[in-house]
């Protein structure tokens, strides 16, 4: 079975623009591999002239919202970097229990790459003067709108990235085993936020221990 | 149901069934979110406005909802009778989105019996006139039969009985159609999600939440057959095809063709008014109508901030102060107020009444699409349609200030009615109006309120709904410098919409409970922050009408005017177009409309003769008497704590 990867296309953002983003972008992913009943809910975006598709499921939410948390936790400690949150659909299968000890072995069939480019708000400049004032402040909202509206842009382009690898790669998804809503087994991997730079790759190598590097699962 | 008569086989059957069940998903999918709600079944205000899909009879499920594992909101009537319509799954569905700007006056010779689901393969059959709508959208859903028996799904069925099952043929074929309808959910899921992030989606949003203020409304028409389109329209157009699906005997696939922008359609001067103008009116921090932005350099140079500038119903230069506009009110203000995308910004409107329709005539056209409520007005998707227009607005008793009026003629009702119970106020306040005047005009308000709405329950579920948007653009808008104080106290209100207002001037005077006491039925008077902007001006409102009350008595009127001169510094005089219209009028009676302590000092000033003491005594004697049955009346109509005393 291929592990089919998809790298979406890097997005500039602020940090409190990261709960939107990632919340539009994780939901509308798990939106087309939640392949039981769905009733699904528009959500319009706050910040963006956006209106995503989510699952109606407490526990789906949640589990993105506290994943979500956890990643701005650790964009907090380390601002200004490149980061990835990964989102992977897997399958279990049992093992015959070797010297490794793992009896249950996942098959990553998915891996989704959601690359951020995190950045801090520029700071406005500090006058005294009140008009000036009131014309920075005036220059930094419209450059803030701006931004605002180049980033909905882009993550509109992703959105339909999401879309267009969905429609594209179809013959390696796992036939349906279950009737739940959430169809398969995933996890969502931000990087580690006890661990500074290493954390990501001590999870992606921790991953590749449990279970073999994707392309050796084809 | 739809059958292909050339298989007969039980196999066949369920083919035939899954493809005509995707055919019907597929247009499901496609007007849910295209054509207004106006589904036979269980009409709902509610059911639309929330989530779309989420609300809908989430206690049972629809069969058709088990379909392709996605449970969608009541299906739109042109759905109801697919089965029937559609011959055979050999043709194509071809659905066309068409935008249509209505007609300022009821076209009576348009054909009304006509069906949902009629073939509108000819222009004349819209019966509009040819620069009168457009195609927006197209989706064509089509079903193609393999000429030869197509080897490569054999194949592809083999393969999945060797992977699965170890290649028994029924195993096989099983695995193979478990895999072609997972393919079919997930090409599903990325229709939704696709068909939401397509411009028309917004525009579809915004007409359903504007009501029928605008000509504009979306429409569609089905047919089997393509009509091509121009090469100047193909021009504008950018296509999406999904990747067909193989069945076992032929394809499935699935293809829209959409305008890449919606600019030119939306940037006309009638196009939809958003709640970017109603953030303007009511409840915004800076809607304190006595208080103007004046740090602000101009609405033109920076769009982002007109939200913030203040544009009052009342204000004569309301025209001029359009530019509001200027902010996509259209493209991205659903009750977002900060976030504006400057590229999609709309040409400024010069005036209101220069553009909109007249909006009696409006409503009388939705009068004529309502009551002929057959199948052809259900192709015009209008389910809030008569609530927003004012019937009769010539009718409100606004002797002065009938251009304020005027001005917000084309905007919903209940901005319409609060506008005009505010100017009343502020008029009061100025010129000490008669009492008279708010209690004559409630009543009318108010029934005409209830005679626009023959589906009044609806019209305030949807005001309601608009309330909310804007209570999320208040948020935002809580981090701006401006009106701090207020945004204080609108966090500090509960969120209970249906609640009458609770404070009361410390006074307990008459004058608002009047306004109470009519019955003022508008929904945006249900609204805390409005009615409260409204009471804290009460007082002065109050005392105002005490003080004519006071001023008609000969011996106290005298030295009046040179007393009062000083209290225009507490007026802005720019604020309120009833100065500039009624200037005569209201110079002399803004003086006399002021603060307690004025009128204080015109009582001592006035209390030098032993006549003029006696004589303010029985004044006094009376405005006692007024106040306590102002009080008793409060604490008869209002149980609730006094919230807010100025």
């Amino acid at each position: 079975m291929n592990c089919e990867t998809c790298q979406l296309k890097e997005l500039v953002v602020e940090p409190p623009e990261i709960r939107e983003v990632l919340r539009s972008i994780l939901h509308t992913i798990l939106f087309h591999r939640a392949l039981g009943l769905v009733r699904p809910k528009d959500v319009e975006c706050e910040l963006f002239d956006i209106i995503y598709v989510q699952c109606e499921d407490h526990e789906l939410e949640k589990k993105i919202d506290e994943k979500i948390n956890q990643f701005i936790g650790w964009v907090e400690k380390h601002p200004n970097r490149k980061s990835q949150v990964c989102i992977s659909f897997y399958e279990v299968k049992n093992k015959h229990a070797t010297w490794f000890g793992n009896k249950i072995e996942r098959f990553y069939w998915e891996q989704w790459y959601i690359n951020l480019h995190i950045v801090s708000p520029k700071p406005h400049g500090k006058s005294h003067n009140t008009k000036a004032h009131v014309v920075t402040g005036e220059n930094a909202f419209e450059e803030s709108n701006s931004r605002c509206a180049a980033l909905g842009s882009s993550l509109r382009e992703v959105l339909l990235q999401i879309i267009n690898f969905v429609n594209e790669k179809k013959d390696h998804i796992p036939p349906l085993q279950n009737s739940e809503i959430v169809s398969f087994p995933y996890e969502i991997s931000t990087p580690s936020s006890s661990d500074s730079s290493f954390g990501w790759h001590a999870d992606v190598l921790k991953r590749m221990l449990q279970t073999g590097h994707p392309s050796m699962l084809s | 149901m739809a059958t292909s008569p050339s298989h007969s086989s039980p196999e066949s059957a369920i083919i035939e069934q899954v493809i005509t069940e995707f055919f019907a998903k597929s247009l499901h999918i496609i007007l849910e979110s295209r054509s207004p709600y106006v589904s036979s079944r269980n009409y709902s205000v509610d059911q639309f406005m929330s989530s779309p899909s989420s609300s809908c009879s989430s206690s049972s499920s629809m069969p058709r909802d088990k379909w392709f594992n996605l449970a969608l909101r009541d299906c739109p009537a042109a759905l109801e009778n697919f089965d029937i319509w559609r011959k055979s799954n050999l043709d194509p569905l071809v659905i066309d989105i068409v935008l249509i700007r209505r007609p300022l006056v009821p076209d009576v010779a348009r054909p009304l019996g006509g069906c949902l689901l009629r073939n509108f393969s000819g222009n004349r059959d819209l019966a509009l006139e040819p620069k009168s709508w457009k195609i927006v959208e197209r989706w064509i859903v089509q079903y193609e039969r393999h000429k030869s028996s197509s080897s490569k799904n054999h194949k592809e069925i083999r393969k999945c009985g060797t992977k699965n099952n170890g290649g028994s043929s029924c195993s096989s074929e099983t695995a193979f159609y478990k895999k072609t309808y997972e393919r079919y959910i997930i090409l599903f899921r990325s229709l939704y999600v696709l068909i939401r992030l397509l411009p028309m989606y917004k525009l579809f949003r915004e007409l359903n939440s504007s009501g029928q203020i605008c000509p504009l409304s979306l429409s569609h028409r089905i047919s089997s057959s393509i009509q091509p389109f121009t090469q100047e329209d193909e021009a504008k157009m950018n296509q999406f095809t999904f990747v067909p699906i193989d069945t076992p005997r032929g394809r499935l696939s699935l293809s829209v063709q959409y305008l890449r922008t919606l600019e030119d359609i939306r940037s006309e001067p009638s196009a939809p008014l958003s709640l970017q103008f109603i953030l303007d009116y009511v409840g915004s921090p800076t809607t304190d109508p006595f208080r103007r932005l004046k740090s602000l350099p101009s609405a033109r140079s920076s769009p982002a901030l007109v939200s913030f500038t203040r544009q009052h119903s009342w204000s004569n230069d309301h025209g001029a102060l359009a530019s509001v506009s200027h902010c996509p009110s259209v493209a991205c203000s659903e009750a977002r107020g900060i976030r504006c995308n400057p590229s999609l910004c709309l040409p400024p409107l010069t005036h209101h009444n220069d553009h909109s329709p007249p909006v009696i005539s409006e409503s009388q056209n939705a009068a004529v699409t309502h009551k002929n409520n057959m199948s052809f007005d259900e192709f015009w998707p209008s389910p809030f349609s008569p609530t927003s227009s004012p019937s009769s607005p010539a009718h409100l008793p606004g002797q002065r200030s009938p251009n304020a009026l005027q001005s917000v003629f084309s905007f919903p009702i209940e901005i319409i009615i609060l506008s005009y119970v505010i100017n009343n106020i502020s008029v009061l306040y100025r010129s000490g109006s008669s009492q008279i005047d708010i209690a004559k005009a409630c009543p009318n308000t108010a029934s005409q309120t209830q005679a626009y709405s023959s589906e009044g329950k609806q019209q305030i579920k949807m005001d309601t709904l608009r309330c909310g948007n804007y209570r999320t653009g208040l948020t935002l808008v809580k981090g701006f410098p401006s009106g701090k104080d207020d945004t204080e106290k609108l966090a500090e209100l509960p969120s209970s919409s249906t609640q009458r207002p609770r404070s009361r001037s410390s006074s307990g005077l008459s004058l608002l409970d009047k306004f109470d006491d009519c019955g003022f039925p508008c929904p945006f008077a249900d609204y805390k922050d409005v009615t409260e902007s409204c009471n804290r001006r009460s007082p002065d409102a109050v005392i105002g009408a005490v003080v004519r009350m006071l001023t008609t008595a000969a011996p106290l009127r005298q030295g009046l005017s040179d007393l009062c001169r000083p209290s225009q510094v507490f007026m802005d005089e720019s604020l309120n177009p009833c100065v500039q219209h009624d200037q005569d009028n209201t110079e002399q009676s803004e003086c006399r409309a002021s603060t307690s302590e004025i009128l204080a000092s015109v009582l001592l000033k006035s209390k030098t003769a032993a006549e003029g003491l006696e004589e303010l005594r029985r004044y006094k004697e009376m405005k006692e008497s007024i106040l306590k049955r102002g009080a008793s009346r409060s604490s008869d109509v209002d149980s609730g704590p006094k919230v807010c005393r100025q």
